[in-house]
C-alpha cells in the first residue's frame, strides 16, 4: 500500500467515534470486529491467499445467514467475515 | 457507544438495518472477541501476521482511506479536462497518479453524472466497495435491502435519500464485483466556476461518489 497518503483524521468518515455526520456511520461496532477485519486483510496482503478467495467465502457466508430472512439476518456482517476467515484458514490448511 | 443515535441522521426511510447496530448480547460479544484472540493469537505464533503490522492497518484503514481521496479524484476531473479523460479511460490508473491505490482498489471504472443520465453503485451479492477512494462501506451499503431494492426501484431508493430525478433521466445501476468497481463521477454543481480545486473537493461526499445523492450547488 502507498505510504504518501495523507491522513485526515478529522474528514475520514470510518473512525470509531460515535459523533453525528452527514453521511457516515460507525463501521465496526467491537473491537473484535475490527480486528478480525485486519487478520484478513493482512493475511492477504502477505499473500496467504488471494483476496478474491476470501470475497468468494464472504459472499457465501453472507448469503447463508440471509438464506432465511433477508431483513434478519442470522448473523451480522463481522461473524460471517471472522467465520470466512476461519472456514478460508482451515481450507488452506494454515492453521493446522 | 450508541448506535442508535445514528439512525436518526440516516438519510432514507429504509427499515433500520440488521446490521446497522450492534444486537448482540454481552456473552456473545465476548465468545467472539475470544474466538478472534484465539486466531490471532494462532497467527502471530505461525508467523502469519504481526501484531504490529495489524495495529498499523487497522490506523490506515480507520483514517487515511476514505471519501476524502475520492472527493480529490472528482474534484481534479472537475478542473482539468485531460485526468478526466483518463479517469474515464482507465480509472485505475488516473487514480494511482493522486496516489491512492491497493486492496479492493484494482480494476476501478469511473462512471459519469450528465444532466441526462445518474449512475448509482451497488454490490448485490456481498459489499464490494472501492476501498482506497471510499474507505470501507457504511452499513446501508451492506444491506440486503439496499442491494435488492436498488435494482428493483431506483427512483424509489434514490428519492428516500433525497435524490428526485425527473422523468427523461436514465438512471443506470452499477454492480460492484470482485472484478470491476466503479465510483461515481458526480455532475459539477453549478455556480462553481471560480472554486478552487480544494473547496470542490471538500463539497463531495462519499454518498454522491456512490451515485444515492448529486453535489448541491453552494
Amino acid at each position: 500500500m502507498s505510504k504518501e497518503r495523507s491522513a485526515r483524521p478529522d474528514v475520514a468518515e470510518m473512525g470509531d467515534t460515535p459523533l453525528p455526520r452527514k453521511s457516515g456511520e460507525l463501521v465496526f461496532h467491537d473491537d473484535w470486529e475490527r480486528r478480525a477485519f485486519a487478520l484478513a486483510v493482512s493475511l492477504a496482503e502477505r499473500g496467504l491467499f488471494e483476496w478474491k478467495e476470501f470475497q468468494q467465502q464472504l459472499i457465501e457466508s453472507v448469503g447463508e445467514a440471509e438464506r432465511g430472512d433477508p431483513q434478519h439476518p442470522s448473523r451480522s456482517y463481522y461473524e460471517s467475515w471472522l467465520m470466512s476467515l476461519e472456514r478460508l484458514l482451515k481450507k488452506k490448511r494454515l492453521l493446522g | 457507544m450508541s448506535d442508535h443515535e445514528h439512525d436518526h441522521d440516516h438519510p432514507h426511510g429504509a427499515p433500520p438495518s440488521p446490521y446497522h447496530r450492534s444486537e448482540r448480547t454481552g456473552d456473545r460479544n465476548k465468545e467472539l472477541t475470544e474466538r478472534v484472540n484465539k486466531l490471532e493469537s494462532l497467527l502471530i505464533a505461525k508467523g502469519l501476521v504481526a501484531k504490529d503490522a495489524l495495529d498499523k492497518l487497522i490506523e490506515i484503514y480507520e483514517h487515511d482511506l476514505g471519501p476524502m481521496n475520492g472527493a480529490k479524484v472528482v474534484a481534479r476531473a472537475w478542473v482539468d479536462p485531460d485526468y478526466k479523460r483518463r479517469l474515464l479511460e482507465d480509472a485505475t490508473g488516473a487514480i494511482a497518479e493522486l496516489g491512492f491505490g491497493g486492496l479492493q482498489g484494482e480494476h476501478m471504472v469511473v462512471v459519469e453524472n450528465t444532466p441526462k443520465t445518474h449512475n448509482v453503485v451497488v454490490c448485490t451479492l456481498c459489499s464490494c466497495y472501492p476501498w482506497p477512494v471510499l474507505g470501507l462501506p457504511p452499513a446501508w451499503y451492506k444491506d440486503a435491502a439496499y442491494r435488492s431494492r436498488i435494482v428493483i426501484d431506483p427512483r424509489g431508493v434514490l428519492r428516500e435519500f433525497g435524490t428526485a430525478l425527473d422523468d427523461d433521466i436514465e438512471v443506470r445501476v452499477w454492480d460492484s464485483s470482485a472484478e470491476v468497481r466503479y465510483l461515481v463521477l458526480p455532475e459539477r454543481p453549478a455556480g462553481t466556476d471560480h472554486v478552487s480545486e480544494a473547496e470542490l473537493a471538500a463539497r463531495v461526499d462519499r454518498d454522491a461518489m456512490i451515485g444515492v445523492t448529486r453535489v448541491s450547488p453552494p
